[in-house]
């Protein structure tokens, strides 16, 4: 049997929904959240090292074609989304200046640790903000993001489409959302490739190098529970954003989501 | 692929790894502080943005020169020029001549791109500390002592081949003129023309006297 057989294909309707993904297992919706945190808890201090390992550093092209992708423009205020160990914020912080900006948001008090430990240590202090928030109900007044990013990190919140409404509400108009996250390879070779790495490379390097095989077999699982391209597109146009588009990057194991609030 | 992503990253870590070989490197870069440059290449589809804060930040610029040049801020400068104008932008004293020849195109603030090329102008870079550093100071020295002789007994090797070439082809093969009968000659070219014109002018004037 598959990985992908393994899902269940009888979920109740739309609205009667008491459980959701994670990875592959149905669990309880008000479970999920510590469920991902349990799981960023015990990546988060070798987080860095094991995007490094995994993607074998490409992960760092896609986030930099992201933040190429934004055109920030100094003094915006941007808010980067589950920014964990602030990669982006990182770049959008010297991109911003002093008169700008940069909140970095996560759910995980772990994750946002490193990242702010990160940046400090670069010397990155004088425009950032750390907040521990929920993407479903973000703690912002409406309008006030020109940007904001959330890279990696869609996957793992319960409802995708309550996250992509909250952010459309702290956004201003005429500001911008970028979702860069993993999505369905357009090739069928590739996407062979791809998950026989996924199930069973992926698990052994997250046993070797961090000793946690089971966050990196959530971490495949997650990928192919999330929604595709298209899906995801439609997902934001219920939210509101207009002129959406998508980039698959490396042939669509990466897709990077824009779309705009007028 | 994003290859544009790949090539701003490798620029990006070049610039920076450059200028930490020159420790007053970011006493200048202070000067920049979160100043931005946009450099365009005629003939290239995007630009490049510099950000200069800590370190130089280096993005692709998806806007045209004419779109980016309408919403610039401030300490902004933004530059279009050919590939072949980009090394005199180092002598900033040339900056306005090349405006005048509309080989360059700069809008925004001009101290930035002043300050961007002194930046870069002004490195200097101990290379033997930095080889060093991995290698040792002996070897380093060595290595440095050598490739100066190498470089200084290649030199002389090549200015001494220059004249013995130049003494077969101009004396022994007789093949070209000597450097002095080529001036000799444009001398007695440059008389006749003047002969000429002289006799062109008084042909005229009888001309317009017997008339």
């Amino acid at each position: 049997m598959s990985d992908h057989q393994s899902v269940d294909k009888t979920l109740p309707a739309q609205g009667q929904q008491t459980t959701t993904d994670f990875g592959y297992k149905q669990v309880d919706k008000s479970s999920k959240a510590s469920m991902v945190a349990g799981v960023f808890d015990s990546v988060a201090a070798k987080y860095d090292v094991m995007n490094d390992v995994m993607s074998m550093g490409v992960h760092r092209l896609w986030k930099r074609y992201t933040v190429d992708c934004a055109a920030v423009r100094k003094g915006q205020h941007v808010l980067d989304l589950a920014g964990g160990t602030g990669d982006l914020a990182a770049k959008f912080s010297r991109r911003v200046g002093p008169t700008g900006s940069v909140t970095l948001a996560d759910i995980n008090l772990s994750m946002l640790k490193v990242g702010r430990d990160k940046l400090r240590d670069q010397g990155l202090i004088q425009n950032l903000e750390y907040v521990q928030a929920d993407a479903e109900a973000l703690p912002f007044a409406d309008n006030t993001f020109d940007l904001v990013t959330m890279a990696f990190g869609l996957r793992n919140v319960t409802e995708k489409q309550n996250a992509l409404n909250s952010i459309f509400r702290v956004l201003k108009p005429g500001g911008r959302l970028l979702v860069l996250e993993f999505s369905k390879p357009t090739l069928e070779p590739v996407s062979k490739i791809y998950d026989w790495y996924s199930f069973h490379v992926l698990p052994k390097m997250g046993e070797l190098v961090a000793n946690d095989s089971e966050s990196y077999q959530y971490l495949a699982e997650s990928i192919r529970m999330h929604p595709d391209q298209e899906t995801l597109k439609e997902m934001f146009e219920k939210a509101g954003f207009e002129n959406c588009d998508y980039q698959n990057l490396t042939s669509g194991i990466v897709a990077l989501h824009r779309g705009y609030k007028f | 692929m994003p290859a544009m992503a790949l090539l701003s990253g490798a620029i990006e870590t070049l610039i920076n790894q450059v200028l930490s070989f020159d420790p007053d490197s970011q006493q200048r870069l202070e000067k920049l502080n979160h100043a931005c440059l946009s450099v365009f290449i005629e003939g290239v589809p995007n630009g490049i943005t510099l950000h200069f804060a800590d370190k130089v930040e280096v993005s692709i610029e998806n806007d045209a020169f004419e779109a980016l040049e309408q919403n610039l801020a401030a300490q902004h400068c933004c530059i279009k020029t050919q590939l072949a104008v980009l090394p005199e932008l180092k002598e900033t004293s040339q900056l306005t001549r090349l405006i005048q020849q509309k080989k360059l195109y700069l809008e925004g603030d001009i101290n930035v791109a002043q300050q961007a090329s002194a930046l870069f102008k002004e490195l200097d870079i101990d290379w033997e500390e930095q080889l060093a550093k991995y290698t040792g100071d002996v070897f380093a020295h060595q290595a440095f002592s050598t490739a100066h002789r190498l470089f200084d007994s290649l030199t002389e090797f090549a200015t001494k081949g220059q004249r013995i070439a130049a003494n077969a082809v101009v004396e022994e093969k007789e093949l070209a003129a000597h450097k002095l009968a080529v001036l000799h000659f444009c001398d007695e070219v440059s008389d006749l023309r003047n002969d000429v014109e002289r006799f062109e002018v008084r042909l005229a004037q009888l001309e317009s006297h017997i008339s």
